[in-house]
């Protein structure tokens, strides 16, 4: 049931935008697509949607075959990345064209309508805007009066490119918890697009995430963001520090190296000590940066000589004392995720929980 | 250029509107045009290079030119000023003067040409001044000139403006910054950039003064090797009945604005490019 | 006085001096010719202005300008929002050159786009001896008026078009198909209000030239007083036999068509704009 992709292709030219993918969505579900930009998140969408034709495969939705039927027959709300109003018609019509437009022995009274497009103006909370036009409205309200346009057909699913794309970071914040909360009331299996991992991770019940036309991963953000399927997926979700080389020596237990693995290692996973402790090593403060609640600060390693990075919250920051540019202080990096790095699809080759102090 | 192709699939009436566009252009424009080859095609060799090597029709295609030509620089240079007027400066009627440069796209090129030749006749309003010392406007190639000065008048402007109004002050008071004064600010930085329009819109006004009849016919006189341009020869062909004759002159002529109008194209894909590139 | 003050006046000096060259200019090109249209249609006085309409050949050719823009017009509106429809909206090879044949009859000479129908359908004409047999005149008649008006009028509308249709986009479409809209629905609904003021314009320019087209229409028509002159043929006629009050008379309605032209110009322009900055 929701939505189930099966082995999906689609091409431009000879460029696979979106390579064989099978995906469930379940209904009432919030599905975040996640990927960088090329990676056939927003034509997925499309093709879901019906704007795009596909090469090959099947699209169900609660279980009926949609790939034949065209974008009208298909029923799904879409919100579109600059939203897409309308801008000769006023908020109300906007609303109203999806209920306008149906064939006459379908289509509501005139008063339905009416009804209809005030209680969504009430849902998005846009009542006094109904007899404006979209150039009057700010960029929030215009996502708002959006997604009022694309329930007015009542779809069965809602998809969202980019929904909050070209707004500022406040309105951002708050849209996505209105969002949540319009899912919440509606329960409408909903999918959106994103590269922004923040939020996906936010507000998201799964993420999927996308690389090359491909899925890497499928799963709820706490699975995702602390299991990830590969090293992809790893430097995808969250800040990152990336190790090669003789970066990695020590960390590799009993495996041979072939000089393709690559570590990787969050910066708040990074202990940081002002003494020698077990199997930390010796780095060099370059820079100490205060964001809010955390403090990052940039080391170089005194034996290897690459940078990293390492965060942690004011709290622990008050423990360690005040660090200068110049200090010395003891990184511990045996949470370290390593991978072969020839196949980024592969499982981590090891995880250095279980492996600390196995070196020097 | 992904994104492009992207955008632009979804939507209907491709197959439908692409076809009609096609065959109704064919029908109304490339078939008769190819009519016009088939019938210049009918004369011999020798027949076709007789009638347009012809004295007459030389004399015809040289005034032709260079009356076309001198009209188009004129528009280019005052063309050039007033796009530039019209943009930097603000006066009392700029929207008026804005409006009526359009004027000779939508005005008749007869009542362009009557008008003109009333105006330039030795007793008009203009010529009886240049008459009274001694020159003649209509009636002589002078006459053509300022016909084709009209009817060229609004490609310049309009080529140029837009360019003009696009050029981001920001470059200019950069350069300001960099101690660049006015005259270098506008042959280093402003000259460079509305030179293509500039080009484009002579081009333009070159063309179209090359084919003009309307305006030209009153005021030229039309006298033979004289004031005689090709499209009032042609039509001197065709009262004659010698319809291969037209059909040859006409040829030469349209070969002529094909490589005007190819010309133009190329260039302005070309700056198009360059300037995406920047 | 310091030097800052004299080169103000100077700037001052500079920018006066190229207005009223600019202004200049347009005065002499522009506006004499204008003026000289309407002094001399009132010349000799209101009565006789009027008087120049009440004549049968003037008002046949009047009639025949309306009935040819009444044919052309429509047709070459009609194709100029399909083709803008199928270039503007969609993507394919080849795009740069149909755009460049469509501005074809703007490099064509208008003598020669009469000259082609002269030659395809007149007496020694490709298709002259059918059309003889079946008794059907075109050139020196009305149709040959109307295609070699359609032909000179043809790039108008969709030239207008295909820049304003480009910068809209397709969102707007494909929101309206994903709300269930059919293709006609979405047209009539989204796509047409939001082209409709540069349609206007580019009908509007398109009425003017083809009520106002000469050289193609000298051509193929014959110049048969009270069948088959339009007016700007009227007012040559009118001219060469020395009625000049009559001729200007008679221009002076085109010219006032030409000035309702550029009126809505550069009211579609302040609209456009409008819509540009609030959308």
């Amino acid at each position: 049931m929701g939505i189930s992709l099966k082995e999906v292709t689609k091409e431009f030219g000879t460029f696979r935008a979106v390579d064989n993918i099978t995906l469930d969505i379940p209904t009432g579900d919030f599905t975040a697509l996640l990927g960088p930009s090329g990676s056939g998140k927003t034509t997925l969408l499309r093709l879901i949607a019906g704007l795009e034709k596909i090469d090959a495969g099947t699209i169900l939705l609660n279980g009926s075959d949609f790939s034949a039927k065209t974008v009208r027959e298909r029923k799904v709300g879409f919100v579109f990345q600059h939203y897409a109003l309308f801008k000769h018609m006023n908020i109300f019509d906007n609303i109203a064209f999806g209920l306008k437009v149906r064939p006459r022995k379908q289509r509501p009274s005139k008063k339905e309508i009416t009804e209809k497009v005030m209680e969504l103006l009430k849902l998005v909370q846009l009542e006094h805007t109904a007899s404006r036009y979209p150039s009057q409205l700010s960029g929030g309200q215009r996502q708002r009066i959006a997604l009022a346009r694309a329930l007015a057909i009542e779809p069965e699913v809602l998809l969202l490119d980019e929904p909050f794309g070209a707004l500022d970071a406040k309105v951002r914040q708050e849209l996505r918890h209105w969002l949540r909360e319009i899912h919440q009331k509606l329960n409408i299996t909903t999918l959106f697009v994103t590269h922004d991992q923040e939020e996906a991770l936010e507000m998201a019940d799964t993420i999927v995430v996308m690389n090359h036309g491909r899925v890497e991963q499928i799963g709820p953000p706490e699975e995702v963001y602390q299991n990830p399927a590969n090293a992809f997926v790893y430097s995808f979700l969250g800040r990152v520090n990336e190790l090669r080389g003789a970066a990695l020596r020590g960390y590799l237990g009993n495996t041979i190296p072939n000089g393709d693995e690559v570590g990787y290692i969050r910066p708040h996973e990074i202990g940081l000590n002002r003494t020698l402790k077990g199997s930390s090593v010796p780095a060099e403060v370059s820079h100490v940066t205060k964001v809010g609640s955390t403090v990052r600060i940039d080391l170089k390693r005194l034996d290897l000589g690459h940078i990293f990075e390492a965060e942690m919250s004011t709290e622990k920051y008050r423990e360690l004392g005040p660090v200068q540019k110049g200090d010395i202080l003891y990184a511990d990096l045996n949470h370290i995720v390593i991978f072969n790095g020839k196949n980024n699809t592969t499982q981590p080759v090891l995880e250095n929980k279980t492996l600390r102090a196995a070196y020097l | 250029m992904l994104k492009k192709l992207i955008r632009h699939r979804a939507l209907p009436g491709f197959g439908l509107s692409m076809g009609y566009t096609v065959v109704y252009l064919s029908l109304i424009i490339l078939i008769p045009l190819a009519v016009l080859f088939l019938k210049a095609s009918t004369l011999s060799f020798t027949e076709f290079w007789r009638t347009v090597t012809d004295e007459r029709v030389v004399a015809s295609y040289k005034l032709t030119l260079w009356t076309s030509f001198f009209a188009a620089f004129i528009n280019l240079v005052f063309g050039t000023l007033i796009a530039w007027v019209l943009v930097l400066y603000d006066f009392w009627g700029k929207r008026l003067a804005d409006a009526i440069v359009d004027l000779p796209f939508a005005l008749p090129t007869a009542i362009a040409g009557i008008a003109l030749t009333t105006i330039y006749a030795p007793n008009g309003w203009i010529g009886k001044y240049f008459a009274a010392m001694g020159i003649k406007i209509a009636y002589t190639p002078l006459g053509i000139m300022i016909a084709l000065t009209f009817i060229g008048l609004p490609f310049v402007v309009r080529s140029v403006q837009p360019v003009l109004q696009d050029l981001d002050t920001r470059y200019e008071e950069a350069a300001a910054t960099l101690g660049a004064n006015s005259m270098q600010i506008f042959f280093k930085i402003i000259f460079p950039a509305i030179f293509p329009a500039m080009m484009t819109g002579f081009a333009l006004a070159f063309a179209r003064a090359l084919g003009e009849y309307g305006s030209v016919v009153f005021i030229s006189g039309n006298m033979p090797m004289k004031t005689e341009i090709i499209p009032l020869l042609i039509i001197t062909k065709l009262e004659q009945f010698n319809y291969g004759g037209a059909a040859a002159i006409a040829v030469v002529m349209l070969l002529f604005s094909f490589i005007l109008l190819f010309l133009i194209n190329v260039w302005q894909w070309k700056t198009a490019k360059k300037q995406q590139m920047i | 006085m310091n030097e800052l003050v004299l080169e103000v006046k100077f700037v001052s000096m500079k920018k006066w001096l190229l207005i009223g060259v600019a202004l200049g200019f347009l005065g002499l090109f522009i506006v004499i010719p204008l003026l000289a249209v309407f002094s001399e249609a009132l010349k000799k006085g209101i009565q006789l202005y009027f008087a120049a309409f009440n004549d049968a050949d003037a008002l046949s050719a009047i009639k025949l300008t309306l009935v040819t823009a009444a044919i052309s017009v429509p047709i070459n509106t009609v194709f100029g929002i399909v083709a803008a429809w199928a270039i503007a909206k969609f993507d394919f090879r080849g795009k740069n050159i149909l755009i460049t044949l469509i501005d074809i009859p703007f490099a064509v000479s208008p003598v020669i786009a009469g000259l082609v129908f002269v030659l395809l359908f007149g007496s020694q004409g490709l298709f002259g001896s059918f059309l003889a047999a079946l008794d059907l005149k075109i050139v020196f008649a009305v149709p040959g008026i109307v295609l070699a008006t359609i032909f000179v009028t043809f790039p108008f509308v969709v030239r207008e078009l295909i820049p304003m249709m480009q910068e809209q986009g397709t969102e707007e479409e494909q929101a309206a198909m994903t709300l269930g809209a059919n293709g006609w629905q979405m047209f009539f609904r989204v796509t047409l209000p939001n082209i409709k003021w540069g349609l206007l314009y580019g009908v509007i320019l398109c009425i003017a030239r083809a009520m106002g087209e000469f050289g193609a229409v000298s051509v193929v028509s014959g110049h048969i007083r009270g069948l088959t002159n339009t007016i700007p043929l009227h007012v040559e006629i009118l001219y060469n036999e020395y009625n000049f009050q009559a001729a200007f008379a008679m221009a002076s309605l085109l010219t006032m068509l030409a000035l309702v032209t550029l009126g809505l110009k550069s009211l579609v322009e302040w609209k456009t704009k409008k819509y540009v900055n609030g959308g």
